[in-house]
């Protein structure tokens, strides 16, 4: 599975927490929107994460939002795997990829 | 030790609760937007708040109690509002509200569309209107009298083809734009149709597709219940700085045209507010001139779209006949015949 199959979200706009939303496109391509809190001095770091965690789950042509309250990395990550799971149906999930 | 703050939601359909939102936000200085689907309220042990609403694709009503603001519970609220909107499968939102939370609700992902007079201000949390001006700006006509008319055309009459006609005698170029809100009596697709082909003799037109940027469900909600003679002031003001300040600069429009309304209030009300918003030369974009068509009449009355539909619920088809160019009469009687 490389392409997603709908749009999706995951998340809070809380503090400490991030609101992630998903959405398939046409370019083979991951595309970050990205909004946060702490964008000065983690950015990029939090960029290079989500580009990460979509890599190891195989997925590309995706568009992702993020509106980050300055979240830590494993809450980040729980909650775009969380999107893209929820993008899927249901049983393609690979948990060992995880 | 902190009191635990309670979330929970309901719709318009519970009165009770609803009343208490409406005192609520009295209390504080605010009115009950009309036309809520959905609400949520956050309340501290028995005592409200905070709240926010839902109606359609456009967030309102959302307010903090001040002895309760800082907290972030504005979060929390506008993250409720969106699982809602999105179990409902929207996912393009609209924020209506006042200009002291631009930067709120920017840190919620929506971007600032228009600030009317430091007032009201409508965001999304999309870039839907950058993309729609890229379009309309591949359209642009230079021209030293760019006209525009926006039309609802529900459906497209004799009228409506001889204000298109009148105005694109006066412009080098006119822009139409037709509203796309399918919420009138005839569907969008239908009444676009009828209005490319009523004008079909006209060489000097673009005919646009409105959107969410003209007259439209999330700028201008009370145009679509006008029936009831209600109408919302600051709603006309949005959609009239809206089409000012982003979309005649794009296509570079010099003048609006419009027919007199000799019936309606609220849509006469709506010209009358279109000569002051448009003109006004303190504006932050160049004024547009804002011109008034005669309208047509017919047997010592004015046509219009609301004749129309009177005389086919009556079945009258001669009176018609009389009213609409041909290919609306051919597309009535086809309709009729279903």
């Amino acid at each position: 599975m490389n392409k997603i199959d709908k749009s999706a979200y995951a998340g809070t706009l809380e503090s400490s927490d991030a609101f992630i939303q998903i959405e398939p496109i046409e370019q083979d391509e991951i595309k970050i929107e990205l909004h946060s809190s702490v964008e000065e001095m983690y950015g990029d770091d939090i960029r290079d994460l989500i580009t990460k965690c979509v890599q190891e789950l195989g997925i590309s042509y995706i568009s992702i939002k993020v509106q980050d309250k300055g979240a830590l990395d494993y809450v980040i990550k729980a909650r775009l795997q969380a999107a893209i799971l929820r993008a899927n149906k249901k049983d393609t999930i690979e948990w060992e990829k995880l | 030790m902190e009191i635990p703050v309670n979330f929970s939601e309901f719709d318009f359909t519970n009165k009770r609760r609803v009343k208490r939102v409406e005192k609520f936000l009295n209390d504080i200085g605010l009115e009950l937007p009309n036309s809520v689907e959905n609400f949520v309220i956050a309340k501290e042990e028995d005592e409200l708040i905070a709240c926010g609403g839902l109606d359609g694709r456009v967030l309102k009503g959302i307010a903090v109690a001040p002895s309760h603001r800082g907290e972030g519970l504005i979060l929390s609220v506008m993250t409720n509002l969106i699982n809602i909107a999105y179990s409902k499968g929207i996912k393009e939102l609209f924020i209506f509200s006042t200009p002291n939370n631009i930067e709120l609700f920017e840190g919620c992902g929506f971007n600032l569309i228009e600030n009317c007079d430091n007032e009201i201000i409508l965001m999304e949390n999309t870039n839907n209107i950058q993309i729609y001006k890229e379009k309309l700006f591949k359209q642009r006509k230079e021209g030293s009298v760019i006209g525009s008319i926006v039309m609802n055309a529900n459906p497209f009459t004799l009228g409506h083809q001889y204000l298109v006609e009148q105005a694109a005698e006066k412009s080098e170029w006119l822009h139409l734009f037709v509203v796309k809100e399918d919420l009138s009596e005839f569907k969008f697709k239908d009444r676009f149709e009828l209005i490319k082909k009523g004008i079909s003799h006209i060489s000097n037109v673009t005919i646009h597709e409105g959107s969410d940027y003209i007259i439209s469900n999330a700028t201008f909600p009370t145009y679509f219940i006008k029936d009831k003679g209600k109408i919302n002031e600051l709603h006309a003001k949005l959609d009239l700085n809206i089409f000012r300040n982003h979309l005649a600069p794009v296509l570079g429009i010099t003048h609006r045209f419009v027919g007199t309304e000799p019936y309606c209030v609220v849509t006469n009300n709506y010209n009358k507010n279109m000569k002051k918003i448009l003109e006004d030369p303190s504006g932050k974009s160049n004024p547009i001139e804002v011109v008034e068509i005669q309208r047509v009449e017919k047997n010592g009355k004015a046509i219009s779209a609301s004749r129309v539909r009177e005389l086919l619920k009556k079945q009258d088809f001669d009176k018609l006949k009389e009213i609409v160019p041909l290919s609306t009469f051919e597309f009535l009687n086809r309709k009729n015949d279903e």
